[in-house]
C-alpha cells in the first residue's frame, strides 16, 4: 500500500464486501420470519420437544442474526472514521 | 394427499426455505472484508472495526449453526410422525446461492459500486503478477478476458474455472488481470461453498477432517503449477476451511487478502477438472450434478 487512495480504497473494496453481507443478513431475517411464521402455523398444537427444539433455535438464529448486523454497523463506522483520519 | 402427507411436505419445504445459504453468503462476505482490514491493520495502529467484524462473523456463524439445528429438529420431529420419506439428505446447495447475482441474492437494487477498482487496479494486478507469473499488461493496454467481461465475482470464477480446465496459466493471469480489485477480492466470499460442496463431491460424503491429506493430494500439484507464487499455507488454509479443521490462529500475519481470493478460485478450477465437469456446472441454475462415489485413484490413498 503506498499512498492515502489505495488505503482508502481497501478500505472501501472492505466496506463494499461488509455491505453486502448486510444486505444478505437483511434478507436472510426476513426469510427466516416467514418460515416461522408458516412453521407455526403448521405445528400449532404440537407439544413434541422436536417441535419446540425447531422454533428455539429459529429465534436464537434471528437474534444472533440482529446482533451480527448490529456488529458490522460499529464495525463500518470505525472503519469510516479510520478513512476520515488519513 | 393426506392430512398428514400435506403436513409433511408444509414442513419440508419450509426446512427447505430457512436461509442457510443467505446466512452462508453473508458470514463470506464478512470474512472477506476482515481479511482486507487485518491486512491493512498491518501497517496501522487503528482497529478498523477489525474487532467488530469479528464479532459479527461469530455471530453468522451461529446463526448458521441454529439454522441447521432447526432443520435437524423439524427432520425428527418427521420421522418421529413417520415421515421421514426419502433416504439420503440431498445434497447442501449453498453454493447456488453464492453464486447468484448481487441483485437476486438480496432482492434489491444494483449494489453501488465504488471506484475502489481504480485506486487499487495496480495493486491487484501486481499481486496477480506474482502469483500467477503472468505479467500485467503494459501501461495503455487492456487485458482481454476471454469471455464476456463483467464485474461479477461469480463471472469471474466461471472463467477463471475454464482457464484452470484448460491448464492455460496465461489465460488464467488474463481473466485475474482484466477485472478490478473489488471483483477480484470478492472471489474469496463466492468459493467457501462451492469449494465445500466439489470437495464433498470429489469424497463422495461431507469433508471432514481427516480428508485434508486427500484434498491436498488432488489438488495441490495442479495449483501450485498454476499459481507458482503462492504460499502452501494458503492452500492448506483452504483445504482446512473446506474440511471444517478448527482454526488454528497461532499469531499468523494476515497474508496479502488477494492470495485467498485467486487460490481459492484456482482450487475451485482444479476440483472442478477432477471431477470432470466444466466451469458451466457452476451456474446457479445448472442441473444439479449427479453426485458419484469417491474417487477411485482418492479411495486408496
Amino acid at each position: 500500500m503506498a499512498s492515502v487512495a489505495e488505503l482508502r480504497a481497501a478500505v472501501d473494496a472492505a466496506l463494499q464486501q461488509v455491505s453486502e453481507g448486510q444486505a444478505a443478513i437483511q434478507a436472510a431475517r426476513e426469510k427466516l420470519g416467514e418460515a416461522q411464521q408458516s412453521l407455526a402455523a403448521a405445528l400449532d398444537g404440537s407439544s413434541h420437544d422436536a417441535v419446540g427444539a425447531a422454533h428455539a433455535s429459529l429465534s436464537q438464529a434471528d437474534q444472533q442474526l440482529e446482533e451480527c448486523l448490529s456488529a458490522t454497523l460499529v464495525a463500518v463506522e470505525q472503519a469510516q472514521t479510520y478513512t476520515a483520519t488519513l | 394427499m393426506s392430512l398428514l402427507q400435506e403436513l409433511g411436505a408444509q414442513l419440508r419445504a419450509a426446512s427447505d426455505e430457512l436461509p442457510v445459504g443467505q446466512v452462508s453468503v453473508a458470514l463470506e462476505k464478512l470474512r472477506s472484508a476482515t481479511e482486507i482490514l487485518a491486512w491493512l491493520r498491518e501497517e496501522s495502529q487503528d482497529p478498523m472495526g477489525v474487532p467488530q467484524l469479528g464479532n459479527a462473523t461469530e455471530h453468522a456463524e451461529r446463526a448458521a449453526a441454529a439454522l441447521r439445528i432447526a432443520q435437524d429438529a423439524i427432520a425428527t420431529y418427521l420421522a418421529a410422525a413417520g415421515l421421514a420419506g426419502e433416504t439420503g439428505a440431498q445434497p447442501r446447495q449453498e453454493w447456488r446461492e453464492a453464486l447468484r447475482p448481487e441483485p437476486e441474492q438480496h432482492g434489491g437494487g444494483e449494489q453501488q459500486r465504488q471506484p475502489t477498482g481504480e485506486a487499487l487496479g495496480p495493486w491487484w494486478q501486481q499481486r496477480v503478477a506474482e502469483l500467477t507469473g503472468e505479467p500485467a499488461p503494459a501501461e495503455g493496454e487492456t487485458a482481454e478476458p476471454t469471455g464476456k467481461e463483467s464485474g461479477d465475482s461469480a463471472e469471474l470464477l466461471r472463467r477463471v474455472a475454464a482457464g484452470v480446465r484448460a491448464g492455460d496459466r496465461s489465460r488464467l493471469g488474463r481473466e485475474l488481470h482484466a477485472v478490478n480489485a473489488s471483483t477480484g477480492l470478492g472471489l474469496a466470499a463466492v468459493t467457501p461453498p462451492v469449494l465445500h460442496r466439489l470437495a464433498g463431491d470429489l469424497l463422495g460424503h461431507e469433508p471432514r477432517p481427516e480428508d485434508v491429506a486427500r484434498l491436498r493430494t488432488a489438488a495441490q500439484g495442479r495449483v501450485r503449477a498454476l499459481l507458482p507464487g503462492t504460499s502452501p499455507a494458503v492452500l492448506e488454509t483452504l483445504i482446512d476451511r473446506i474440511c471444517r479443521v478448527p482454526v488454528r490462529q497461532e499469531g499468523r500475519a494476515p497474508g496479502h487478502p488477494a492470495d485467498n481470493a485467486v487460490t481459492a478460485s484456482v482450487l475451485t478450477g482444479v476440483l472442478l477438472a477432477r471431477l470432470g465437469r466444466d466451469a458451466g456446472s457452476l451456474d446457479p441454475d445448472a442441473p444439479e450434478p449427479v453426485r458419484r462415489d469417491a474417487e477411485p485413484g482418492e479411495k486408496h490413498r
